[in-house]
């Protein structure tokens, strides 16, 4: 852990601090990114032209113009909600350094608290949602209830299994440990862990097979379901709010399963710089991955998620199991 | 490198099998068995290669060219004609729904995992631990086997057992004797030609090959 004694502001807290900025830019710039690349690419592969990929920017500050209508019925919950969302968002992107080179924050039992900040946050929308007493609130918050009841098990499973095998439940340090493995796709753990992982992005992220992020049919909405009510200012910072969130999934995901960072050997500002940009490769193809899984799926009905997420945690399992099998082996 | 490669194949071969417990459409069936055996054999064309380059022996690369024929591309295409002859493509009614069902195949790994962990020596070698995710394929077939009602998925069961029993007894020996594989795939491609005709004669009798109508014979 990083020695930062708070009154003797020495070169190491300075780094740290530049660390957590750098941090927070390159998530906060990148994540409306991922959505309108994986709209882009959706739109390609159906001869389509589709919006542009920095439509949501677009759409951030249109919506950041204009006023928030709020209902008379709600009470603080529902103004609340929208910043308290996209805050647990971004503190959960704290937690996930988007490179080695950078380590923002160091706290133990890591993964514990990014799990919880989400289900935190979480939790609000799903408040927020049942507060005014629309039915379209009701029943969003009831489906992702179900959903994500389902889903935590095994990000939980996922990520002790990752952490089991690096000996730390710290996520930078789980990463550094992933950096010496070599190729970690290709190791049996691992690869059943990545693909549990997979799905996990999926459902979480809202993306085909479980939710529609797309359509405002009220068979297939979740996310959008929980939002309807929203306007204004406080539908920016929860759209904002659920990008972000994509983006620190899937940050997760690239850099627990395709590390880079020994791929430069040179230490110091332009690493930095070179492994940022390594990582928005990672990031655009990885949207690509994601969008192509979007097309080639069709939405499951409700009742058939409970199967993908007994597949989920069935392969984070067989991933912890695999660890003990073989040995329990440290990488 | 390939102790690796092996350890991989056969967590591969596992997840296979779960797929294929996961599935309802009995067309799934048939294409995950098929996944199921290419990944064999390329298991045995991993020790095949190991074996050549170290004694000089050719018969393992021989039983993978064997199983590639029979297993990845006759017995699949038998099973597909017959599929295409009878009228249920679905599975429809199960002892319990899947999700439970693939959570006891979990259960059924860690059971062979305790079980196979008391032989003596077994956790010495990791290519010995391979063992176990061999022998949860023979316990998943077989639970594969009890739990569908149509007589495919019940031939298809026998074929995973018999895929576990093959890769288990490869990982086990690092290959078996030549004549004991030949003999195994000649009783194979009896048992098969004999199921596929029974189900046929089942689908003719039945107008269904749900095996739980053959309770009706009894007097």
């Amino acid at each position: 852990m990083k020695d930062c004694t708070p009154g003797r502001i020495g070169n190491e807290a300075m780094n740290s601090i530049a660390y957590i900025i750098i941090q927070l830019i390159v998530i906060l710039l990148a994540a409306p990114l991922v959505g309108g690349l994986i709209k882009k690419v959706k739109a390609l592969t159906q001869k389509r032209k589709g919006a542009p990929v920095l439509q949501m920017y677009f759409d951030l500050y249109k919506l950041l113009q204009k006023t928030s209508v709020v209902s008379e019925v709600s009470s603080w919950i529902y103004k609340a909600a929208p910043y308290i969302v996209f805050a647990t968002a971004l503190t959960a992107a704290l937690l996930v350094p988007v490179s080695t080179k950078i380590v923002p924050v160091l706290i133990p039992g890591d993964f514990i608290m990014l799990v919880s900040i989400l289900a935190l946050g979480r939790f609000f929308m799903m408040a927020a949602a049942l507060d005014t007493g629309s039915t379209f609130g009701g029943m969003g918050s009831s489906r992702e209830a179900m959903i994500s009841s389902l889903i935590e098990p095994s990000i939980l499973v996922t990520l002790f299994t990752v952490g089991l095998l690096s000996g730390s439940t710290s996520l930078p340090r789980i990463m550094q440990t992933v950096q010496v493995t070599g190729f970690p796709l290709a190791h049996p753990v691992y690869m059943m862990v990545g693909l549990a992982l997979l799905i996990i992005i999926i459902a979480e992220t809202s993306r085909i097979p479980v939710d529609d992020p797309s359509t405002h049919l009220e068979l297939t909405m979740v996310h959008e379901a929980m939002i309807l009510e929203y306007s204004g200012r406080h539908l920016a910072l929860l759209e904002y709010g659920a990008a972000v969130k994509q983006l620190v999934f899937i940050t997760l995901f690239v850099n627990l399963f395709i590390p880079h960072d020994q791929l430069i050997p040179f230490m110091g500002f332009g690493a930095v710089i070179l492994s940022l940009l390594l990582y928005l490769l990672k990031v655009v193809l990885m949207a690509v991955v994601i969008a192509l899984i979007e097309v080639n799926t069709v939405k499951f009905k409700l009742f058939s998620i409970p199967n993908l997420a007994a597949l989920s945690f069935i392969l984070a399992f067989l991933g912890i199991l695999q660890f003990f099998i073989l040995g329990g082996y440290h990488v | 490198m390939s102790e690796n490669l092996l350890e991989t194949l056969s967590v591969l071969i596992l997840l296979s099998s779960f797929v294929l417990m996961a599935n309802k459409r009995i067309s799934s069936y048939i294409k995950s068995f098929r996944i199921q055996s290419m990944l064999i054999a390329l298991a045995a064309g991993v020790m095949g290669v190991r074996s050549l380059l170290d004694e000089g022996r050719w018969d393992i690369l021989i039983i993978c060219i064997l199983i590639v024929v029979l297993k990845v591309i006759y017995i699949p295409g038998l099973l597909n004609r017959t599929y295409a002859s009878v009228r249920y493509k679905v599975e429809k009614d199960f002892i319990l729904n899947i999700p439970i069902l693939v959570l006891v195949c979990c259960g059924l790994v860690i059971f062979s995992y305790f079980t196979l962990v008391t032989i003596d020596g077994s956790s010495q070698g990791m290519s010995n631990m391979q063992l176990v995710n061999s022998v949860s394929v023979i316990w998943i077939g077989l639970f594969f086997m009890i739990s569908r009602k149509k007589a495919l998925g019940q031939i298809i069961g026998f074929l995973v057992i018999e895929n576990g029993l093959y890769i288990t007894a490869m990982l086990a020996t690092q290959g078996m004797p030549f004549i004991v594989d030949l003999g195994i795939f000649i009783d194979l491609v009896t048992f098969v030609l004999i199921m596929g005709m029974l189900t046929f004669r089942i689908n003719d009798q039945f107008d269904s090959i749900d095996t739980d109508q053959l309770n009706n014979l009894k007097g």
